[in-house]
């Protein structure tokens, strides 16, 4: 899976301000309006995938696109909320954005014991140990986010360990989530990179 | 009228196969989402229909045709919804054998109609066409009927307000 946000060499003051007193209103508002009803359509797709992978061993390319293309949508949302990069995230599944980087490789099959594992045992091995990490990932998170927002106020940038750090969290977030959700079978590993 | 060919099971792509077996499949959607409301499938049958029906002639006509079934069903169950939320409500409004009758019916029709998908759906993943009583009929005429030219392919015009 790749996962790669760029990094901003310079952002804006006035953005930043912006997104931080009036980005609910017209980023966050907007958003997630329509996320709320693509992520339903996502969670009825996820559900049905379970099933087809029962019976047939794959996740259908279509669905499969579709999870990716709202799992980009996410991430472009949140760069914006957590101030990695600048400007209007894009609406759509199909949507580009050069900031936001994620390729997640189709599987020809998949496993459909792993898939009983997962639901069965998922939370056992992957959801506490996993969630117990992350945890703790999210506190130094919410204090990069925090520390980065007053960074970005006085020079303009977000120092490149604080970027490396925020999108390792996002990437760790979303190879658990996308493990989860049966769409790879690959455990996810125990790394930012 | 002039009909489209159809495809053969080993023509049609592995991907349309699917598309078109997940029509089948948003009689789950109201389990999905964790609402029994019959509704839910209709809707979620409409969403996938319209997002699915340009593909190809293939995964349009059993996007239609689970759309169709889905309304005789909906209604059927949303009759039984009302019916039931009636008498849970109102106090003039009783159990009666009239209504246990009734819920059989749905419960039967419902039991058909999850039968008949499932088996339509298995058919649409093997690439064959599998056609309803009825909505068969329709959905393969809106899906396969060839349209002369000029007839619904005019791209649209923008023009200035005044």
């Amino acid at each position: 899976m790749t996962f790669d946000i760029k990094h901003a060499a310079q952002l804006s003051r006035g953005e930043l301000l912006l997104r931080t007193f009036f980005g609910w209103l017209y980023i966050f508002i907007p958003h997630g309006v329509v996320l709320a009803f693509v992520g339903l359509w996502g969670a009825i797709l996820g559900f049905i995938s379970f099933w087809i992978i029962l019976f047939t061993g794959r996740y259908p390319q279509s669905f499969f696109e579709f999870q990716v293309g709202l799992i980009r949508w996410q991430t472009r949302l949140n760069t914006r909320v957590y101030n990695m990069e600048d400007g209007y995230p894009a609406f759509g599944i199909n949507a580009k954005d050069d900031s936001v980087n994620i390729d997640i490789p189709y599987p020809e099959k998949l496993s459909r014991g792993m898939l009983l594992v997962k639901l069965f045992f998922g939370l056992f091995y992957v959801i506490i140990p996993h969630g117990i990490v992350l945890f703790f990932l999210a506190i130094g998170f919410t204090v990069a986010w925090f520390i980065g927002w007053w960074i970005i106020l006085f020079t303009g940038k977000l120092p490149v360990g604080l970027h490396e750090f925020m999108t390792g969290y996002l990437r760790w977030g979303t190879r658990v989530r996308i493990y989860l959700m049966n769409m790879t079978d690959t455990y996810p590993p125990f790394s930012l990179s | 009228m002039e009909y489209a060919p159809l495809p053969q099971p080993e023509e049609i792509p592995e991907r349309e196969k699917e598309d078109a077996m997940g029509a089948y499949l948003m009689m789950f959607a109201a389990v999905a989402v964790g609402l029994p409301l019959p509704v839910i499938n209709l809707i979620a049958a409409i969403i996938y229909y319209f997002i699915n029906r340009k593909k190809s002639r293939f995964v349009h006509f059993h996007s239609l045709q689970s759309l169709l079934s889905q309304i005789p069903t909906t209604l059927i169950n949303w009759a039984l919804v009302i019916w039931a939320a009636a008498i849970f409500f109102r106090e003039d409004w009783k159990l009666t054998p009239e209504f246990w009758g009734y819920a059989i019916f749905a419960g039967a029709c419902t039991l058909l109609y999850f039968i008949v998908s499932i088996i339509a759906a298995y058919k649409a993943r093997q690439g064959k066409m599998y056609y309803f009583l009825l909505f068969g009929k329709i959905a393969y005429e809106s899906a396969f009927k060839i349209h002369p030219p000029g007839v619904g392919d005019a791209s649209p015009v923008n023009r200035p307000p005044f």
